[in-house]
């Protein structure tokens, strides 16, 4: 049981490149709509499509970690 | 406690068999196909009701405001996939509305069908059946196949790879997302039953389940205008 639940708690490490990755989005996203406030519209959407691509590997982790505990 | 807390995890998670079809030595019915026929009875219903006596002029209040949340539903899809993909629309809408639905179904009491890793392959296969549907529609046969080796003739396994990939991303993103803010409800209710999960349903249940649903229907727009797109 032990070493499944730390090979889950490192799947769920995923979650740190997602965060990063998200932040970073939507700093420059914040900083493109400050510049261009009349294409913010077209920003928001960008910045969704990258926020859910980059969401999917936190998600992969999760996933993973839950099958780990589910499944031993 | 501790292990009360994760034999009731696992038990939330699964998903229950509620009943049994007698035919073919019986064919289980899971708790989430029920769900999904509770939200159909409820669409069909509203949409039923709602839509009678439309008129041209003198539109009634109800009219206007089902016209308003069809237009600016209609308007988000649209958005994405141009004019060139109209027809694509009303699906598009109705799995928009449907897995919003299906998402906020906790909040009745009752677990959201997308929590089932059946219902998000299914809605998924769909996305990417239509996808590539809607390429051979403008593409025919040839140019459809002829698409996989664009931009670059190097480019073809992953072109073929990502007829996997989509799919596969598309029902794990849905499915992980609603999975994850169901865990974390279950453990904030067990922790702090009254007052704090209240706040916390509207993020985990609302938002995020609202957001999911944009982003689902958003990225099948997407790879639809990506197929429909004519690059010579």
């Amino acid at each position: 049981m032990s070493l499944t639940a730390i090979a889950a708690g490192i799947a769920v490490f995923t979650g740190i490149g997602a965060g990063i990755g998200i932040g970073i989005a939507t700093a420059k996203a914040v900083e493109a709509c400050s510049r261009q406030p009349d294409a913010s519209g077209k920003i928001m959407t960008l910045l969704i499509l990258g926020g859910a691509l980059a969401e999917a590997t936190a998600i992969y982790g999760f996933v993973t970690a839950l099958i780990l505990i589910l499944t031993q | 406690m501790l292990s009360d807390l994760s034999e009731r995890i696992v038990s939330e998670m699964n998903t229950e068999t509620v009943f049994t079809i007698p035919v073919f030595g019986g064919i289980g019915v899971d708790e989430g196909t029920v769900v999904t026929w509770i939200v159909m009875a409820v669409m069909i219903l509203a949409s039923f009701l709602l839509t009678r006596n439309l008129r041209v002029d003198h539109i009634s209040k109800r009219q206007a405001a089902v016209e308003l949340f069809v237009t600016k539903l209609e308007g988000v899809v649209l958005g994405v996939i141009g004019p060139d993909g109209q027809q694509y629309a009303p699906y598009l809408v109705t799995v928009l509305v449907y897995i919003g639905f299906a998402n906020i179904m906790g909040v009745f009491g009752f677990k959201p069908p997308t929590k089932d890793l059946n219902v998000t392959i299914a809605l998924a296969v769909m996305s990417i059946v239509l996808v590539q549907a809607a390429s051979i529609r403008k593409r025919r046969v040839g140019g459809w196949l002829k698409s996989f080796a664009k931009p670059l003739a190097i480019v073809t396994p992953f072109n073929i790879l990502d007829l996997f990939t989509r799919p596969l991303s598309l029902c794990m993103r849905l499915f992980g997302n609603v999975l994850g803010a169901f865990v974390v409800m279950i453990l904030l209710e067990s922790f702090v039953p009254v007052g704090i999960p209240a706040v916390f349903s509207l993020y985990f249940d609302f938002f995020d389940g609202f957001l999911q649903a944009y982003v689902f229907v958003f990225l099948t727009s997407v790879y639809i205008k990506e197929a429909i797109e004519l690059s010579e």
